[in-house]
């Protein structure tokens, strides 16, 4: 079995809101082998997001633990883990527009990650990396002096790849990377990923509210619902094997671009509940159409059904197939 | 065959500024017959929005402009009509949908007034007579009538939306035009919202404009199919058509770039090169410089519709009798348009 | 090329044809054309741009001295020899203003800049840290903020006595809060934007964050408050020293000029309105650059 390069235990990130507290990230353990990509899927709000600045530390953890290459990084002073592993993790940005600093022109913002941390590297070595870095990602020559304003998306997004890569992380954090692109440059963003992958032996956590890209790129995925973890199991497993009531939703609300795809739909009622101060019971029992009193009365934990199949669900047996 | 509600003859719209011309639709020719769903499938910057603001006459002010063509809506034409019959024809005959229903509605008006408002605009009713529509257009859209005195911040994405949604459809028009109803909601709301709008399609018989950029959504609320790419439509027919014998290159480029949920792929396929940029398109076909299945003569001349099955076709040489790398010459193309 | 010609394509080849070469399309170059596209506030620039001129050229341009006192000359009407009419001392006012234009300007400038070093400083910084820091600094700025700004600067000039420096001080302690209040403002709309964090990601340090990412970003807001509140300055300052607690006589400060104008308001009117001109279209001049500079800057936020 491959090693695990990041083991998360219990963690934790609750944000304090006038009506209580916020369960943004409540209680996942997960480990990511060395290598491989987990995928983290679920709807706005259910705090994928969250668990991954929470992993960068740009979030502070409310408690739990995050073992990195041996290390507990969520426990660590921060000033510590910004010396030694901030450029051992790093993350790629949602939104490509909004996440380069406008005023800077593409060498500039390549070269940025370079020079920070690397304080005894000379102007050339640095622009020479952030060269090297530009053709790694695919970015043409000739865009070295210009400014994001006149890029599209998919150049945009290569350059929050060549920011993140330049620092020879080992794990990256990829925050919807492709979500605010259209489907042929997500293609070629989603391709980049893959091959930058098989040359360096990157680890990723692929963060994204779309099931086939999900599909298509992760090893392992992760289903999330306010806050918890409800199931996990290896991708291919679940497009056939679902076995949490709300994955099985999820999946079958997906619009497949298939005409004679007719397949059964779940529509689900109702929206997320709130994340605020819930209740220790089952937190899909409200919209669940397979809910008992004992889904309202306590709250399911992970457990492994099969090898590398876990879910949270008190009649997980019963769904599966 | 069924009758055409709404017919698009030739439309060119054009973004004028002084920098620059837009040429944002091209010559897009369109019919949408009663009571049918349309999907206008596309990338960002395809001219799909442009079209939908053309046929609302809704064209931001001194910018936008209508170069040539015809909308015509039951056989009139929507271009000729002056601005005061367009607000009477829009919310009355046409609808539209904008895709973020958090801006589209007012912060300060409760939800039922808001649907009051539209119902009072084009019918003649007392106040109370249109609060009592407001409210069955509530519950027909899924929300609990006595909700309508709730603002529309008290409501959460998905309900807005079906409070948009009831809003459009008050006055009963005859075309919706709805610009990616989905894209801002969760997948789980989206299934919600699109099974809403197809029973009120099918108990109204509404005719409706679907534009989207998810090839999914078309497949399963759609009838008729039409591509759009660099402001033309580059592919129309029924969606049987168009997903099980795609025929534009870009088309089938398309469908192989989305990693599907059904089939394993190790990589996916990648369109070469970027979108023609629309301030400066070429004279020969728009996809040219990314096809992988032109010959020189796709870069000399642009393409016409070419029939490949009765209702449908597609913009592309590949389908004339003649293709084979000789010559071609466009038999409708008798005006000699463009450069 | 394209796929229909329309007179309006040809316009523009027509003016590119004429260009040169293309220009590199910076963040500053955009905000430019945008600028200059804005006629009113082409107008300000102008107008803003003749009267630094008119400060700079006043020796050359004024036909007599600000201060010469002609007896046989006094309270004359506008004529071809003195084109703002004269003063109860002879002076003609035409040059008083011209001059005037040099103490408005000049001091206007130093106490905006003495403002935003003070007040913006603290506002930046109030706005980066945010938490406490934050509460104490803009807690102290609304303390200053509760007193009306003139009285406040009539305070200070009462302590600290007449002349330039002491004016300047006062203006600047008055607009503090303000200018505090604003550039916290501009920095907040920044430090929320993904790319500070996608910096933080990376690892840049917090000086490094101020210094590279923020102030630039923020400086386009900070440049249309900064041209705003010159605007203020000169208002206040002329409000001071028409109401005697700004510069002495013979100062030739416009607000000075009003003042000596107010005894012979009936019986010559034109000794108030030339120098309330001057003062109108200079404010107006700025507030029309201001709000051009604003839509170059940040086109969203009309």
């Amino acid at each position: 079995m491959a090693e695990n390069l990041l083991e998360v235990r219990n963690l934790k990130k609750y944000f304090s809101t006038p009506r209580g507290m916020l369960h943004a990230v409540d209680n996942v353990t997960f480990n990511i082998e060395k290598g491989k990509t987990i995928g983290v899927v679920g709807e706005s709000g259910c705090g994928k997001s969250t668990l991954g600045k929470t992993l960068m530390r740009l979030h502070q953890p409310t408690s739990g633990e995050v073992m990195f290459k041996g290390t507990d990084i969520a426990n660590l002073d921060l000033k510590e883990f910004k010396k030694k592993y901030r450029s051992n993790i790093q993350m790629i940005f949602q939104d490509p527009y909004a996440s380069l600093d406008p005023r800077m022109s593409v060498l500039q913002l390549i070269s940025e990650p370079i020079k920070v941390n690397n304080k005894n590297l000379s102007k050339q070595e640095v622009e020479k990396k952030a060269k090297e870095m530009m053709e790694l990602v695919g970015l043409a020559k000739r865009l070295e002096m210009a400014y994001p304003h006149e890029l599209d998306g998919g150049r945009r997004q290569r350059i929050g790849v060549a920011r993140a890569l330049s620092l020879n992380p080992d794990f990256i954090v990829c925050d919807e990377p492709v979500s605010a692109l259209d489907v042929s440059i997500q293609a070629q963003i989603l391709n980049l990923l893959q091959d930058l992958q098989k040359d360096r032996g990157l680890t990723y956590m692929f963060i994204t509210h779309d099931m086939s890209v999900v599909k298509h790129i992760s090893d392992d995925i992760a289903v999330m619902y306010l806050g918890q973890m409800i199931e996990k199991c290896p991708a291919k497993e679940i497009f056939k094997n679902t076995i949490h009531p709300y994955s099985q939703a999820l999946l079958s609300a997906i619009p497949i671009p298939n005409v004679h795809h007719k397949q059964e739909r779940m529509i689900l009622k109702g929206e997320l509940t709130s994340p605020i101060d819930p209740k220790p019971c089952c937190r899909f029992a409200a919209r669940c159409p397979y809910a008992t009193d004992k889904c309202l009365a306590e709250e399911p934990v992970l457990r492994e059904l099969k090898p590398g199949h876990s879910v949270a669900c008190h009649f997980a047996e019963k769904f599966v197939k | 065959m069924s009758e055409n509600i709404l017919s698009i003859k030739d439309l060119v719209i054009h973004y004028e500024t002084q920098e620059e011309v837009v040429e944002a639709v091209n010559k897009i020719n369109l019919d949408l017959n009663k009571g049918e769903i349309l999907g206008l499938v596309g990338e960002t910057g395809a001219g799909k929005t442009t079209t939908a603001l053309g046929i609302m006459g809704l064209l931001p002010p001194k910018v936008g402009h209508v170069i040539q063509g015809n909308i015509f809506l039951e056989g009139e034409d929507l271009l000729k009509k002056s601005q005061r019959e367009m607000r009477s024809i829009r919310g009355k005959k046409i609808s539209m949908i904008f895709q973020d229903p958090m801006t589209a509605l007012n912060p300060v008006k409760t939800v039922g007034d808001q649907i009051a408002e539209v119902i009072r605009l084009h019918e003649r009713c007392s106040k109370a007579e249109a609060l009592k529509k407001a409210q069955d257009m509530l519950a027909m859209v899924g929300i609990v009538p006595e909700r309508y005195k709730e603002y529309p911040h008290q409501f959460s994405g998905g309900m807005k939306q079906r409070i948009v949604i009831a809003i459009a459809l008050a006055c009963e028009p005859e075309l919706l035009i709805a610009d990616e109803p989905t894209t801002a909601l969760d997948v789980t709301i989206q299934a919600q919202i699109l099974d809403m709008m197809r029973k009120l399609q099918k108990d109204k018989g509404t005719s409706m404009i679907l534009i989207t950029h998810d090839l999914g959504v078309v497949a399963e609320m759609c009838d008729h199919c039409a591509v759009m790419y660099g402001g033309e439509i580059v592919e129309y027919g029924t969606v049987e058509q168009i997903f099980d014998n795609p025929k534009h290159p870009y088309t089938k480029a398309l469908y192989r770039s989305i990693p599907s949920l059904d089939q394993d792929v190790e990589r996916l396929h990648v369109i070469p090169g970027m979108v023609s940029d629309p301030s400066n398109l070429p004279t020969y076909c728009t996809f040219y410089d990314r096809c992988e299945e032109c010959n020189e003569e796709c870069g000399k001349h642009d393409p016409w519709i070419v029939d490949i099955e009765p209702g449908h076709w597609a913009k592309c040489f590949r389908y004339t009798p003649e293709w084979s790398g000789t010559p071609v010459a466009d038999p409708a193309d008798t005006k000699g348009e463009g450069k | 090329m394209a796929k229909m010609h329309t007179p309006a394509m040809e316009k523009i080849e027509r003016r590119n044809a004429k260009r040169k070469k293309p220009v590199k399309s910076t963040p500053a170059y955009e905000s430019w054309k945008r600028f200059k596209r804005n006629k009113t506030a082409m107008i300000g620039l102008v107008v803003v741009c003749i009267l630094i001129l008119v400060a700079i050229l006043a020796p050359l341009i004024a036909p007599y001295d600000y201060q010469t006192q002609d007896y046989t000359a006094m309270l004359q009407k506008p004529s071809g020899a003195h084109l703002f009419g004269t003063d109860q001392f002879g002076r003609d006012i035409f040059s008083r203003c011209i001059y005037g234009a040099r103490y408005s300007l000049v001091i206007a400038l130093f106490c905006t800049i003495a403002a935003l070093f003070s007040g913006g400083l603290l506002g930046i910084i109030a706005g980066y840290f945010g938490g406490k820091v934050d509460t104490i600094i803009m807690r102290i700025m609304d303390i200053f903020q509760s007193i009306p700004m003139i009285m406040f600067a009539m305070c200070i000039v009462a302590v600290l006595g007449n002349g330039i420096p002491q004016l300047v001080c006062a203006i600047m302690f008055a607009s503090m809060p303000t200018m505090a209040r604003n550039n916290r403002a501009a920095i907040l709309r920044v430090r929320g934007s993904d790319y500070i964090e996608a910096s933080e990601a990376i690892g840049v340090g917090q000086w490094k964050m101020i210094l590279k990412h923020m102030i630039p970003n923020a400086a386009g807001i900070m440049i249309i408050f900064f041209v705003g509140f010159l605007a203020v300055s000169i208002l206040m300052m002329s409000s001071m020293s028409y109401i005697g607690v700004g510069l002495a006589a013979p100062t030739p400060e416009w607000g000075l000029i009003l003042n000596d104008g107010k005894a012979y308001m009936m019986t010559a009117p034109f000794m108030m309105i030339f120098p309330a001109l001057m003062i109108m279209i200079t404010c107006f001049a700025f507030n029309l650059l201001g709000d051009g500079l604003r839509d170059a800057f940040d086109p969203k936020m009309k």
